[in-house]
């Protein structure tokens, strides 16, 4: 019994251990393996890859066909995009993260400050052509790229024709006072033509309000912040109007209850974000299929009907990848695949291709192009700059919402802690704040 | 006065026997710390190493120096001393959902011990027949992870689907468990119904370690049933109802998955609503002042807080027995 056999014994338990650990590390990054040519990028999507769409591994397997020396691995990350920052966050420290990842407009400053993003500015430019303006300049920050724009979230109207009729309600009333109305007149009969969703506060109020005028804007090297504009003041009295009406349900947008409200019927008419449309289709479980119908807002908010964004993402590159090149080129490529991105729910950010409605859609929305109401949608934005760190901003609006749900606060009350919140986090990161 | 003895004792036995003995006591050492190894190696790599980590990043803050509207596209960890304890500290939402944990612990695990012991109780009596069915069942809800059992009771507390609520309709009752006041209660029932069963394990186990002569001897005494679970059996328990007290104390203190699944359908459930909810979304950024830093601040004082309430609960509990 040697004292060297236990030695290698010890060694060989501790190696087994650290193989353990090392197991957990090393799993995202893998590009600097470009010893026989073979450029290695991943890429981390929230995309939905659901039944009947075109998978991103299949999107991805046609590139790495056509590209032998440039290989792309795709990974789908379940969970939050909070979740899936702080990840990264941590990854790019350590040198593991993916080169390519998607992030959220309203994230994307955020994730800029916190050192997460490579400037990709002379690779971008030639790209520039293939995607609409707008997304495309909410990849920049300070008028530098760190990414392209995948898609956009533009708010629309969804409700169910069929029902409306049956109501006596013609046609989408166009009018804040008209609309109202309409929501107390269903309402009376059980049905909702509106729905307040206190946990898309944050990401949906803000567009609505940002539609009529931005609420951060850089002046000199400072922010200048205001929340409650009178887009803001518009939008709160229109939710309040219906939530002292009790004309609006109230139930959380991810919460099984919102499901439920569409599928008895109860729900048949809601501001909702472009993207959701394949999520209406699946949450209906059939309710209302056919009589469905896309509509631009009506001007409800003293703001003519303009619309304003909710999600879209870019994908950006991450500090850490060493070939930015490469992952740009193949970005480009994906980010311009028009029609799978579509089976995805996705509204494309790329000009390259007239996005066409599928035709699985066709039978849920009565044969109607929904794909062409989105994209005017998109071209009647309005502008909307976030500022680093509003995800701070997005969880204090919905809490502060929910207190609107029971009586215990008010719609407005959203707006001033917003206030409040943005220039506390603001200050809090460093930065300035305009007076 | 019996360490000294002890250390005393030690080295005089070695000096008499040195060159053989002290070879042996090597490599006994030796063999005893590579049975520690895989132990020791782990522990200090998920336990000892994170919690130094956490305090001395709980002395920094993330921010940008870089200047601008977006700060130069970097955070540096700058060196801030006791400020983020300050922050913790002086925080009113830090206070407000240590209240709430505080009065949750409160409610929640006398009621949880309270059923487990007389759970516990029934089975090892004479009424219950079949008690490994019983035994099963009880503790069949501490085998489901913590926040599949939240999802499960989110479902049934739902106003829109859940049978429970349409049934209390039925006959008149109209309940909303995620009403403002309510919806702690309904954590607590969740945190009830996972970990009844657990404690009552932990019960049964100390009620059948009880030697059956005492009871035979309380029989002749003329003791009936009631009695002797009074005089004999809750007594002996004693030390098990400790354990399982201070266990759930803990537990409770660090309320996570009830509140954060709940949150998914009330969302009024705010982002700081336990400290620990408060520690994860600071450092994902999702309350400000955000990071590592003083995600580590409130995580090392809401530490601090249980072993303190730990601490106190159990020189309590020793001066209770001493009289």
């Amino acid at each position: 019994m040697s004292f060297n056999k236990r030695l290698v014994a010890c060694a060989a338990a501790v190696a087994a251990l650290s193989m353990g650990l090392a197991g957990c590390g090393s799993s995202a990054n893998d590009s600097s393996g470009s010893s026989d040519g073979v450029v290695n990028i991943t890429y981390m999507h929230r995309l939905p890859d659901s039944e009947g769409m075109t998978l991103v591994n299949d999107i991805v397997a046609k590139w790495n066909k056509e590209h032998p020396d440039i290989q792309v691995k795709a990974t789908k990350f379940d969970g939050k995009a909070s979740d899936m920052i702080k990840k990264l966050e941590t990854d790019v420290k350590s040198g593991e993260a993916p080169d390519l990842a998607q992030v959220g407009y309203a994230e994307l400053p955020e994730v800029f400050t916190k050192g997460m993003l490579q400037d990709v500015t002379q690779y971008a430019e030639q790209y520039k052509d293939h995607f609409a303006s707008g997304p495309y300049s909410l990849t920049q920050v300070d008028g530098k790229s760190y990414g392209l724009p995948q898609d956009t979230g533009p708010l629309v109207y969804f409700y169910n024709k069929a029902e409306f009729a049956k109501l006596g309600i013609d046609s989408v009333p166009q009018s804040a006072d008209e609309f109202i109305d309409a929501a107390k007149k269903a309402a009376a009969s059980g049905k909702y033509i509106m729905s307040y969703q206190p946990d898309e506060a944050g990401n949906m109020i803000s567009g609505l309000a940002g539609a009529s005028g931005g609420w951060y804007k850089v002046k000199g090297d400072a922010w200048v912040v205001d929340t409650e504009t009178d887009g803001s003041k518009a939008v709160a009295d229109f939710y309040q109007q219906l939530l002292d009406a009790k004309a609006a349900t109230t139930n959380p947008r991810w919460d099984p209850s919102f499901d439920a409200s569409i599928k008895d019927g109860s729900l048949i008419g809601t501001v909702a974000a472009a993207w959701e449309a394949p999520l209406f289709v699946t949450s209906s479980g059939g309710t209302g299929s056919g009589d469905w119908q896309v509509a631009q807002l009506g001007d409800w908010f003293g703001n003519a009907g303009k619309t304003g964004p909710d999600g879209g993402s870019a994908v950006a590159v991450l500090k850490s990848s060493k070939h930015p090149k490469e992952a740009m080129e193949f970005l480009d490529w994906f980010n311009t695949q028009v029609p799978d991105l579509v089976s995805q729910g996705l509204v494309p950010a790329a000009t390259t291709e007239d996005a066409e409605t599928p035709s699985e859609w066709g039978e849920f929305f009565g044969g109607q192009d929904i794909m062409k109401e989105f994209k005017d949608a998109n071209n009647n934005m309005g502008d909307f700059t976030y500022m680093p760190g509003f995800s701070a901003v997005v969880a204090k609006m919905n809490e502060t919402a929910a207190k609107a749900t029971d009586g215990s606060g008010k719609v407005e009350d959203i707006f001033s802690d917003a206030q409040t919140t943005s220039v506390d986090t603001l200050k809090n990161l460093g930065l300035s704040v305009a007076k | 006065m019996t360490a000294t003895t002890h250390t005393a004792k030690t080295p005089s036995a070695g000096r008499a026997g040195r060159p053989k003995r002290s070879d042996a006591a090597k490599r006994e050492n030796r063999t005893g710390w590579a049975f520690m190894a895989p132990f020791g190696i782990l522990f200090a790599l998920v336990f000892i190493l994170p919690i130094i980590w956490a305090i001395y990043s709980s002395f920094f803050r993330q921010v940008t120096v870089g200047g601008g509207a977006y700060g130069g596209g970097e955070l540096v960890n700058k060196f801030v001393g006791l400020q983020n304890f300050r922050y913790v500290v002086t925080s009113p939402a830090f206070w407000a959902g240590t209240g709430r944990v505080l009065l949750y612990t409160l409610i929640q695990v006398p009621v949880m011990i309270i059923s487990a012991l007389v759970l516990a109780m029934l089975l090892d009596s004479f009424i219950v027949r079949h008690v490994t069915g019983f035994r099963l069942g009880y503790f069949l809800p501490y085998a489901i992870p913590g926040v599949v059992a939240s999802i499960i009771w989110v479902f049934l507390y739902n106003g829109q689907i859940s049978p429970i609520v349409k049934a209390l309709a039925a006959i008149g009752i109209q309940v909303d468990f995620f009403a403002d006041n309510i919806v702690i209660a309904s954590m607590a029932n969740i945190t009830t119904w996972t970990f009844t069963g657990y404690n009552m394990l932990i019960f049964l186990a100390a009620l059948q370690a009880i030697p059956h002569d005492l009871y035979e001897a309380a029989r002749i005494d003329g003791a009936n049933g009631l009695q002797i679970a009074w005089h004999i059996k809750l007594p002996n328990v004693r030390a098990a109802a400790l354990l399982a007290m201070l266990l759930s104390i803990v537990g409770t203190i660090q309320l996570f998955n009830e509140p954060q699944v709940m949150a998914i359908s009330d969302p009024g459930i705010s982002k700081s609503y336990t400290p620990m909810m408060m520690a994860l979304n600071t450092s994902q950024g999702t309350l400000t002042p955000g990071g590592d830093g003083p995600a580590s601040a409130i995580a090392i004082v809401m530490a601090l807080i249980a072993g303190v309430l730990a601490a106190v609960y159990a020189l309590v509990e020793r001066k209770v027995n001493e009289q």
